[in-house]
């Protein structure tokens, strides 16, 4: 993304505008991950605590897939570049 | 193309803003975001087993994720370049039926 024909004023909009965006974009993310690592982890609702094994299973999901956004965040950054490089 | 003329800011002083490239700038960042978001959820439902054993990415996962990631982009690519195979009416044609029929 090219903010370079953008002036000091339109860049310092641009950045509130991301900033908005981003914390937006957390939420949802947030949200979704709850939903994602409690349908895979919890199916026994023999109990109403978390067990040991479910806790970490939730544990393990959300490490994962904070790891796999990073993963696919960087990969995705090198793809961008190389399609922008291409292009121009 | 020029800006002058159109909308609110006239002209665009170095001070000023220009609601248009504002409002580029915004769909475009939007589109990123969305392009993303989706290539997160697809490639996690593709490479990443549901049974949660560690919180680590293991070997496998790693390596499904760079192609998948990969092939995405060549996906995005080749529908691209079908679309505008097609010709510009044909956008409007074959995709806007809902719009096309009012």
């Amino acid at each position: 993304m090219d903010f370079s024909t953008l002036n000091t004023a339109e860049q310092a909009h641009m950045s509130r505008v991301i900033e908005k965006k981003q914390m937006q974009d957390f939420m949802r993310m947030y949200s979704r991950l709850v939903d994602r690592c409690f349908n895979a982890c919890c199916n026994d609702f023999t109990s109403k605590a978390l067990s040991s094994k479910e806790e970490q299973c939730v544990l393990n999901c959300t490490d994962k897939f904070l790891k796999h956004s990073e993963r696919v965040g960087a990969r995705f950054a090198e793809q961008n570049a190389d399609m922008m490089s291409s292009q121009s | 193309m020029s800006f002058l003329g159109i909308g609110g800011n006239q002209g665009a002083p170095s001070g000023g803003v220009n609601t248009d490239k504002i409002e580029m700038a915004t769909e475009q960042l939007d589109m990123i975001t969305d392009v993303y978001n989706r290539l997160v959820e697809s490639c996690h439902t593709k490479c990443i087993s549901q049974r949660y054993t560690e919180g680590d990415l293991n070997k496998g996962e790693s390596v499904c994720i760079d192609r998948c990631v990969a092939k995405f982009f060549e996906v995005n690519k080749k529908v691209g370049q079908k679309l505008q195979s097609l010709g510009p009416g044909a956008t409007g044609g074959a995709g806007g039926s809902a719009f096309g029929s009012i």
